[in-house]
């Protein structure tokens, strides 16, 4: 209990810093030492300033939240990560002490881990966005879907089994979005009355596989996909699945060819409702400056201004939505009550019935890799090797064709091996385990064709597609530490991607930067092949395993 | 350098004004008594009263600034425990404020400044399905009080009925799916423990139930009423905030939810409020742990003002039975004005332990 007698008192403390603020300002001449929003967030808690763990996508409130600093004074830091990472940040313990607050789309994953649902002391919806099939309006008029307001979920599934729909959708073992519209579906197609049971899911395997042979574009994050849609041709990727407000917004920039009609299916959706959560272990005045943000976010015309800015539904009552949203209700598909159900359809997700991948890895074991290099190389790969993974954020999944390319002056060897299918006998323990044998047999020297290197992954998936003739998502990661010193330049690459068939064109290339590599070259590479370029140089196992998600 | 020189002279004027800040107030000249600051958890359905400028005046005048952090009534005796510093926990109901008190080692009962029934909230469409279903009752008259008929809802639930087996139910297309009632998690809130405890007693036969034996005989209702809804949220304003975002088609709530917005003139949109016709109360149950925190019972208890801004919050004071009902009069939706001459019965609610066996039992836990 804290008494305070004099009123006057508080005025001075106020005006004290006032006074701080002043001093500060005439000093620096500039915005002055005091915390900023772009500045990360500090490992200590500091007054005024609420340090936040969220998802990505809420970069789109920072008009809002510069709004909200000047009228309540909370500096808010975001620190940003996916949904499901976030969850286990969470529930683990590692965002103690680190984080103030968290800010997910939803807080129901990090609710299926009892020790996740103590660490959340307070929670408050602050908008909504149910996750909805965005259709390339031509698409619409092919599929005889009309203005796409009667449209179910068996009718989708239908017209993907047929070919007729094709997709993007963002990793469900990371993303938010990929994870509400597994749920959606395999709710749908099981019929299950209530939340999802193992059996519901067995029950809608074959209906699920259809599905998702519709899926074109994986991602580990909703950005990267709103662009590869943009890129591709328009064959080839024919609608986005993601929450309503980023297919809105994403009309504001598309060319009229490209424009999303947003289907939301008559028999439920999965809504994020963005709950701004207070951690438990947050200090007092961090807790003081969380209710002030909040009351300050709920406010009717903030809540007006956020959904007119995100496109997203206000969580205040009688505040009327952006233009443009729809206002038709749908039933809510009750989410998994179990973590193990949750887990478990992810883990069919990844191993069973998605379309398995075709993954190339392009490594760099030139003369400078030797020592802790070659070293963190194979500690990387590795862990995509291991068992300990119960929703498949990591290792790689049954089905999945697994080439490693060994590089330096020239490629030293390429070694392939693919997965096993779930049940299969020897089971994918034993092939994992040749995997990583190869992994360890790594071994540095000589100097650095990059180029070269990974012209020959190209033909490397040539051979293995005129082979098998299958249908596979494929990529290809290139990791390197150098320059690259021999064989082709990067002209004559971009030569030789012009020249590539359309399918080989689409192959993305992830291109991950480890000690001195050339980021100009990285980045070009990247850009030509419509990838997108990770830094290893904090954590190679990161990088790693953050690829994953666009494999 | 423009900037300086002014910065120069701000300094000056602000130093001025520190200087004359920190003298000490002489004698009793300042107005009002001392201010104590006293911190406590809330439920989530009464932040937004706490938060009130004119509640927050209210209180000031009778010395109490109050800091509040908002939370499930079950998380709330959890975080009770190892939360410190705190001068009071106001849980939505009795069963949790028990916990609180025995778990800080006091003795003297606790007191119940407001109440409000437990209700669900729906769409007029909806409710008109209900209706011809037999699910729901309305009352003569354009703005009657609508009822919902739980004997017929747990029937309902036991027979697994569906949207579609309902007549009428074919104009919207929302309405897929079993008929359920959406709660919060009966784990971490108290108005989805009372949800549990209310179907419990429902299903029994409208008896509370006071055995393992009675827990076995309703384990079927609840594991289905529970199983329907699949993840629930933490505390009763997410839901609540969720129906107005189009989640959710029967959502239970508290009355003081649904009753604060037309008092604030807000638009409801057509949000209807059904009052079961058995119904649970929940008793807003304040443990005051220091002086600051009876004081501030008191207060809420007591004093006029206050009484007032409760009921414009849409909660029956507890010492005021005319409160509600005089500032509710005319609005729109219908609410009623006394929940007795209504006849609406009230649910004995079980013990704590066996409603914790209940709610073990409604998320398919195995009988101890």
């Amino acid at each position: 209990m804290n008494l305070r007698t004099n009123p006057r008192g508080r005025l001075a403390a106020a005006l004290l810093a006032a006074l701080a603020a002043v001093t500060a300002c005439t000093s620096s001449g500039g915005d002055g030492p005091g915390p900023r929003p772009s500045d990360p967030p500090a490992e200590t808690a500091r007054p005024g300033v609420l340090r936040i763990l969220a998802g990505s996508e809420l970069q789109d409130l920072a008009p809002v939240l510069e709004d909200a600093r000047k009228a309540t004074g909370v500096t808010v830091q975001f620190s940003w990560t996916g949904t499901l990472d976030g969850a286990d940040a969470v529930s683990s313990g590692r965002a103690d002490g680190k984080y103030d607050a968290v800010w997910f789309p939803s807080n129901q994953y990090l609710r299926l881990d009892p020790a996740g649902k103590s660490k959340v002391l307070s929670e408050t919806p602050v908008m909504v966005s149910p996750v909805a099939i965005g259709v390339r309006s031509s698409v619409l008029g092919d599929l005889g879907w009309g203005d796409g307001s009667k449209v179910t979920w068996a009718q989708v599934g239908d017209a993907a089994a047929a070919g007729k729909l094709t997709y993007g959708m963002a990793d469900p073992s990371r993303s938010n979005s990929g994870f509400s519209t597994l749920v959606a579906v395999a709710s749908a197609f099981s019929k299950a009355d209530g939340a999802l049971a193992e059996a519901d899911v067995q029950k809608a395997t074959p209906q699920l596989k259809q599905f998702f042979t519709g899926q074109k574009l994986t991602s580990g994050s909703s950005g990267w996909l709103a662009q590869a849609y943009s890129r591709a041709e328009s064959g080839l990727v024919g609608a986005l699945v993601n929450y309503e407000s980023v297919l809105l917004s994403m009309n504001r920039t598309l060319s009229p060819q490209q424009q999303l009609t947003v289907v939301r299916p008559v028999d439920g959706v999965v809504s994020a409702d963005y709950p701004l959560s207070l951690l438990s272990a947050a200090a007092p005045d961090q807790r003081d400056a969380f209710q002030r943000l909040t009351s300050y976010l709920l406010k009717d015309e903030v809540q007006k201004r956020i959904s007119e800015t995100t496109l997203r539904r206000p969580a205040t009552v009688g505040v009327a939505p952006a233009a443009g949203l729809p206002t038709d209700r749908r039933r809510e598909l009750p989410f998994p009550g179990t973590r193990a159900v949750a887990d478990g359809l992810l883990a069919s997700y990844q191993n069973d019935l998605r379309r398995p991948s075709r993954t190339v890895y392009v490594l760099d074991t030139s003369g400078s890799m030797e020592g802790n290099r070659i070293a963190a190389l194979k500690s990387a790969l590795g862990r995509l090797t291991g068992a300990d993974d119960t929703r498949g954020v990591r290792r790689f999944r049954n089905r999945e064709e697994v080439t490693l390319v060994s590089f330096a002056s020239s490629v030293k060897w390429s070694k392939t091996h693919v997965v096993p299918a779930t049940g299969s006998q020897p089971g994918p323990q034993d092939e994992l385990a040749a995997i990583n044998t190869d992994v360890q047999s790594l071994a540095a020297s000589g100097g650095t064709a990059v180029y070269g290197s990974l012209e020959e992954a190209y033909r490397v998936i040539e051979r293995q597609q005129a082979a098998a003739n299958d249908d596979r998502f494929t990529s290809i990661v290139l990791m390197t530490d150098g320059e690259s010193n021999s064989g082709p330049t990067d002209s004559d690459f971009k030569r030789f991607h012009d020249g590539l068939p359309a399918w080989e064109k689409s192959i993305p290339v992830f291109p991950i930067k480890f000690g001195e590599a050339a980021v100009n070259q990285l980045q070009g590479i990247a850009d030509v092949s419509g990838g997108k370029l990770f830094d290893g140089s904090g954590s190679l196992d990161g990088a790693f395993e953050e690829i994953r998600g666009y494999q | 350098m423009k900037r300086g020189a002014l910065g120069a002279v701000l300094i000056l004027a602000l130093l001025g004004w520190v200087a004359y800040a920190l003298i000490p107030e002489g004698g009793n000249g300042g107005s009002g008594p001392a201010t104590v600051t006293v911190t406590g958890l809330i439920g989530s359905e009464k932040r937004n009263f706490f938060e009130d400028p004119n509640v927050k005046a209210e209180l000031k005048k009778k010395g109490l600034e109050v800091r509040t952090d908002s939370t499930g009534s079950w998380t709330m005796s959890e975080q009770a425990k190892s939360t410190q510093g705190l001068d009071f926990a106001f849980p939505a109901s009795a069963a949790p404020a028990r916990e609180i008190q025995q778990n800080w080692g006091l003795k003297d009962s606790p007191l119940v400044p407001f109440y409000s029934p437990l209700v669900i909230v729906t769409h007029k469409p909806v409710a008109e399905i209900l209706k011809q279903n037999q699910l729901a009752e309305h009352d003569d008259g354009p703005k009657g009080v609508w009822t919902f008929k739980m004997d017929k809802y747990v029937e309902a639930l036991t027979a697994g009925r569906k949207w579609k087996d309902l007549a009428g139910s074919e104009k919207d297309p929302e309405l897929t799916g079993p008929v359920f009632v959406s709660t919060t998690d009966p784990d971490t809130s108290s108005s989805g423990a009372m949800y549990v405890a209310l179907l419990s007693y429902i299903a029994n036969g409208n008896q509370v139930v006071q055995d393992d034996a009675g827990v076995d005989a309703v384990r079927k209702v609840l594991v289905t009423a529970n199983g329907h809804q699949g993840m629930q949220k933490i505390s009763s304003d997410e839901p609540f905030r969720d129906f107005f975002a189009g989640v959710g088609t029967l959502v239970f709530a508290y009355e003081s939810q649904a009753a604060a917005l037309p008092l604030q003139g807000k638009d409801t949109g057509d949000m209807v409020v059904m009052y079961p016709d058995t119904t649970v109360q929940s008793d807003h149950t304040l443990v005051a742990r220091t002086d600051g925190g009876r004081k501030l019972a008191d207060a809420l208890q007591n004093d006029p003002v206050l009484r007032e801004l409760e009921a414009h919050y849409g909660f029956r004071p507890q010492a005021d039975q005319e409160a509600f009902w005089k500032q509710l009069n005319g609005k729109s939706p219908q609410f009623a004005p006394d929940l007795r001459k209504s006849g609406f019965k009230q649910a004995t609610l079980p013990s704590l332990e066996n409603l914790t066996k209940l709610t073990t039992a409604a998320k398919g836990g195995s009988p101890k």
